[in-house]
């Protein structure tokens, strides 16, 4: 370990010294199971057979009262922009060749476990969702049918569209986590003996790690995230139309995907970190996440955080300033009227608070600062799911030219207590069962830079040098 | 980075100070000539002012034209300056070395013309400025807070204000160089503009800082502009195809895409004006392009949501507007040569890295850009007033009168003046960053392999 | 009793970096070198100490400054123009965040400029001991010292390889 020197740009990186200490001490973590580990998976197995049980009552009471699937829609909505949104930190930052990504790569792609069980979730979604005909919608088929009556483009929008949009994204998600971690897998299978070791064997296809397949992983992972990334945005932009923006009528706001997709980025970003302090304090990985990648992570944090901002006013001040009836009820419905609690603990939680902790370097060149305000984040972000779904979802008559009244508040019942707390537990377990399954750090990848940096002594300091190959 | 040349601080004093300490005779034929095209625009200007504003295209109702088209486009230039400067540095990119003065000055001269625009367009400015300032006390007249008109003039002026005094700030080591290597009354000004400057570690550090410090506070100051500029069309109700709550992401990421080409156009011509092959080079156009590539796309995407969310509605007059846009002549031709030049060009061929390397390539793609872009902005603009309402019962289309293209162009000699001539006076690449990047560079050896390698400090 | 400062030049930044410890060795103490470069180096690489500053001060100083007088003139224009315009109320908030915004940043933007060029302890009436050869990367270091020590400075510095030594009562 290095000493650190004193000023304020002392070196802070605990990494292990050599690539061997980086296996052995990731693979010991990885193989053992503590029994916090156990209590965890226990408890949050239990809240997802509660979740179950307020699902199979909200089932039993039919599809067609939207209002009442409001929580359902929303919960969904909330793990759509946080865990699942998540491995796009990764795949952002590996575009970007940040170095301080490299100890927090898997832990964020890692998510795309989820995708799976929100793909659960979303299927009753789509017998919630009113069809396209007569009513406004992006997809062109809702609006030719609207102005001629006759059937549109492309068939069976919007249901089968968004649906195949989401699984899309949720397959790329699998695709790119396994990619990711396949040389960390052929690492695994090569410290493993009996069933692990055959399984693996088969699932690495044979990975050796010749100079060969190392060009291919690499061009893989660029072509996997690409596509991850349009997939990414296209999909949030879609489902938030179709389940936020077409069920109320007036409500004309281009910017609400962006706002959408912005805000699944900032809360991305707030569950990474929150996962790598718990990976930190409890899951034995102190000396992986030191104190830079919570301090680059948290820059980007503040600068979601001033942007989600941006985009609430740019969309808040448009409507205030035109001040058309249509526009003042919308106004009602989101922000001033029934949900006026929800919309201001999003925007303490999601904006104010974290805003006014990250803007100071000591709270972001922390290990607690930026998982506090990370924390603030999450619980925002859910605050401003419930506003906008559980409102949108209590308008009745979507074929209106504009909102005639606002409706009044929707409250949860408690089949609705039952599924947030099952989605909750369900996001958790299934996090928990991936960390079982594939190494929580990147070996691969901080192996890789510890060939690239070096630690030299330059005149009468020492300084951290970085190899740029390419 | 990894292309280059070990020079020693003599060697970038000279080559960075030429323009400065000895300009060449191109360079005051250049001058000569710019000059001569401004005073044509500032005589079309003036023609204007005496005969009224009957001498350009407009007509109802579409009162604002190519004055208002060319205003948003410089300011959307003005953008990529400091946008790309303030990122970079934050970032700790290592090439944003040589780009970075020379963006923050096409900022500041772009705004500055850009500010014109909207004065010469009112066609008595010293009698309608009273919008922004308050100096009509005789009629009792004060700016009203809550128009978009006045919210832009204190946006651009603070953008104006900062980054000026950033680029002041920046150059207060290079001045220093400059006064090391003058005599007699030019000694005497730079020593007084160098405030005594000798470079200590704490003089440096505090650079390090100002750049970091300065760039985090001007980032929001930029986003606002272009906001408060988009903002001058979005607010009201009364132009359907303008009140949209995206217009204000969607005016500045247009920005940065038509500002952070216009940087790549000065960086080509930089390379060749000056021959400043060894500090501009290829594989700074290469990481240009890949940003670009990036830009590009999301602005498409913002194009996408506005444009779609237009048709959304099903309101007549805004399917109307689109129809107009899309589908009527000349606006259709318009229209088609924007995507293309905007978007669906450049992109593809921002993809390859032998032309992302090509000097000549990029420059002329970045031109290419900002012509898509300056049409975007028309489309927007024009199309979008020549809508039929109750009450307009005079439906006049739009034409640019000769005035109006002189004044454009000029424009454009404007912002090339004012950067030729800033180079006269000051360095237009940074010597502290040149020689720190000598100072930082390494190499590391990686089994048989020795590579190119940088100290960080962060 | 009075100072006395000496300036060593040297070549290279190696050759300067081993002349403070030369000098360190020669009972000069660091806080009285000052290292004059042409270019920024990592900290710390010859040793030297930033005093603290507090230029972070500055910019909340400043958007202090213009947040209050934004707020002042905006609140003050409209209710000292009641005039209604686009059915909006006199006392518009949404408008004034936007002139706040603006005034708040500029504010911290000139406070900042103030507080670099402060903290730079500029401007600087008379530069002191120099060399313009300073700026074409040579090394300087300014030792300053007790009145009667020159001599002892000076030899310590060419003994650590200064190729030129120059000095001035201070």
């Amino acid at each position: 370990m290095h000493e650190p020197r004193d000023g304020r740009h002392a070196i802070t990186e605990t990494l292990p010294e050599t690539p061997q200490e980086v296996t052995e001490k990731v693979l010991h973590n990885h193989l053992a199971t503590g029994p916090l580990f156990r209590v965890a998976a226990v408890f949050c197995g239990v809240l997802l057979l509660l979740g179950v049980v307020g699902f199979i009552l909200r089932v039993a009471g039919g599809f067609d009262d939207r209002t009442k699937w409001g929580y359902y829609g929303a919960i969904f909505f909330y793990i759509l922009t946080t865990a699942q949104a998540a491995p796009i930190v990764s795949v952002a930052m590996r575009m970007a060749k940040n170095h301080w990504r490299r100890p927090l790569a898997r832990a964020a792609e890692l998510y795309a476990i989820v995708g799976v069980l929100n793909l659960l979730i979303f299927i009753p979604l789509l017998f919630v969702l009113p069809s396209a005909a007569g009513r406004r919608s992006l997809w062109l088929d809702g609006a030719a049918r609207m102005n001629a009556g006759g059937s549109g483009w492309p068939p069976l929008a919007p249901h089968l569209w968004i649906a195949l949009m989401l699984a899309g994204l949720v397959f790329l998600g699998l695709a790119l986590l396994y990619t990711a971690a396949l040389p960390d897998l052929a690492t695994v299978r090569d410290h493993s003996t009996s069933k692990r070791h055959s399984m693996l064997r088969r699932l690495t296809l044979g990975w050796r790690g010749t100079p060969f397949q190392w060009r291919a992983h690499r061009a893989a992972l660029g072509v996997l995230g690409g596509l991850y990334f349009m997939f990414y945005i296209s999909t949030h932009s879609f489902i938030a139309i179709d389940y936020g923006v077409a069920l109320v009528p007036g409500w004309k706001d281009s910017i609400f995907p962006a706002f959408q997709v912005l805000s699944s980025l900032q809360s991305a970003l707030a569950i990474t970190l929150v996962t790598m302090f718990f990976l930190r304090q409890t899951g034995g990985y102190k000396e992986f996440f030191y104190v830079d990648p919570f301090w680059a992570l948290s820059k980007i944090l503040l600068a979601t955080t001033i942007l989600w901002f941006y985009f609430w006013w740019a969309s808040f001040f448009t409507f205030w300033y035109g001040r058309t009836q249509a526009e003042q009820n919308v106004l009602q419905l989101l922000m001033f009227g029934p949900y006026r609690p929800l919309f201001i603990l999003a925007f303490l939680f999601s904006f104010l608070l974290p805003f006014l902790l990250l803007i100071w370097n000591a709270v972001r060149k922390s290990i607690l600062g930026p998982t506090v305000a990370a924390a603030l984040v999450l619980a925002g972000n859910f605050f401003d799911r419930l506003r906008v779904y559980v409102a949108s979802f209590s308008v009745e008559d979507i074929r209106a030219h504009q909102l005639e009244s606002v409706p009044a508040a929707h409250l949860p019942d408690g089949a609705d207590i039952l599924i947030i707390l099952g989605a909750l537990g369900g996001l958790v377990l299934f996090y928990l069962v991936g960390t079982r399954l594939v190494p929580v750090l990147s070996m691969w990848e901080l192996k890789e830079y510890l060939t690239l940096r070096r630690i030299r002594p330059f005149l009468k300091t020492h300084v951290r040098v970085m190899a740029k190959p390419e | 980075m990894q292309e280059r040349r070990p020079l020693s601080d003599v060697q970038i004093n000279k080559a960075l100070l030429r323009n400065v300490l000895a300009a060449p005779l191109w360079f005051w034929g250049l001058v000569l000539l710019l000059a001569l095209v401004v005073a044509a625009g500032a005589g079309a200007a003036g023609w204007m002012f005496n005969r009224g504003t009957g001498v350009l295209g407009v007509n109802r109702p579409a009162m604002w034209g190519f004055l208002i088209v060319n205003f948003v486009f410089w300011i959307g230039i003005s953008h990529a300056g400091v946008m790309l400067s303030a990122i970079l540095r934050l970032a700790y990119a290592e090439w944003r070395r040589p780009m970075v003065r020379a963006a923050e000055v096409l900022t500041v001269f772009s705004l500055m013309t850009a500010m014109l625009m909207p004065f010469i367009h009112s066609g008595r400015p010293w009698r309608l400025a009273y919008w922004a300032f308050p100096y009509d006390f005789a009629r009792g007249i004060f700016p009203n807070i809550r128009s978009a008109l006045i919210w832009d003039p204190s946006a651009v002026f603070t953008y104006l204000i900062s980054s000026s005094l950033f680029i002041l700030v920046t150059l207060l080591p290079d001045i220093a160089v400059i006064r090391d290597r003058t005599t007699g009354i030019r000694h005497k000004i730079y020593s007084a503009m160098a405030l005594g400057w000798r470079g200590t570690p704490r003089q440096w550090r505090l650079q390090g800082i100002a750049g970091i410090l300065l760039s985090a506070i001007i980032l929001p100051i930029f986003v606002s502009v272009h906001s408060i500029v988009s903002w001058d069309f979005g607010m009201a109700v009364s132009v359907e195809g303008w009140h949209a709550t995206i217009f204000a992401p969607y005016f500045v990421i247009g920005a940065v895409l038509s500002g952070v080409s216009a940087v790549v156009t000065l960086m080509a011509l930089m390379r060749w004006l000056f021959k400043w092959e060894d500090h501009i080079r290829e594989e700074h156009f290469d990481a240009m392009g890949r940003l670009l590539v990036v830009i590009a796309t999301a602005w498409f995407y913002f194009f996408a949501m506005e444009f779609m969310f237009g048709l959304f509605t099903l309101e007549p007059q805004e399917v109307a507007l689109r129809q107009l846009q899309v589908f009527e002549w000349p606006w259709s031709a318009l229209f088609i040569i924007f995507i293309l030049t905007a978007y669906f060009i450049p992109v593809p061929l921002w993809l390859f890295r032998s032309v992302r390397r090509n000097v000549a390539a990029m420059f002329w793609i970045s031109i290419m850009v900002n012509i898509g872009m300056w049409l975007e902005r028309f489309i927007i603009i024009v199309p979008g007033l020549l809508r039929k309402q109750p009450f307009t019962f005079v439906w006049g289309s739009y034409r640019p009168s000769p005035i109006e293209i002189i004044i454009v162009a000029a424009t454009f000699c404007l912002v090339a003046l004012g950067i030729l001539l800033f180079s006269k006076v000051f360095p237009l690449v940074p010597l502290a960053e040149a020689k720190e990047g000598q100072i930082l560079a390494d190499q590391i050896k990686v089994g048989k392999k020795t590579i190119p390698a940088v100290m960080r400090e962060e | 009793m009075a100072r006395r400062e000496v300036l060593g030049l040297f070549r290279d930044a190696e050759t300067a970096a081993g002349a403070t410890t030369v000098l360190h060795e020669a009972g000069v103490r660091q806080d009285d070198i000052e290292v004059l470069t042409g270019a920024p180096y990592p900290e710390g690489a010859f040793g030297e100490h930033i005093k603290r500053h507090r230029i972070y001060l500055f910019p909340m100083i400043g958007a202090i400054c213009g947040f209050t007088v934004a707020i002042l003139l905006t609140a003050g224009t409209q209710l000292a123009y009641p005039v209604v315009t686009g059915g909006k109320p006199i006392l518009s908030v949404p408008p004034m965040v936007i002139i706040t915004y603006e005034g708040t940043l500029l504010g911290a933007i000139l406070f900042t400029v103030l507080g670099v060029v402060f903290e730079s302890r500029l401007p600087r009436g008379k530069i002191g001991l120099y060399d313009p050869r300073i700026t074409e990367g040579f090394i300087g270091l300014v030792v300053s010292c007790a009145a009667d020590q020159w001599l002892a400075v000076e030899q310590a510095l060419r003994r650590a390889g200064a190729f030129e030594v120059k000095h001035e009562q201070a």
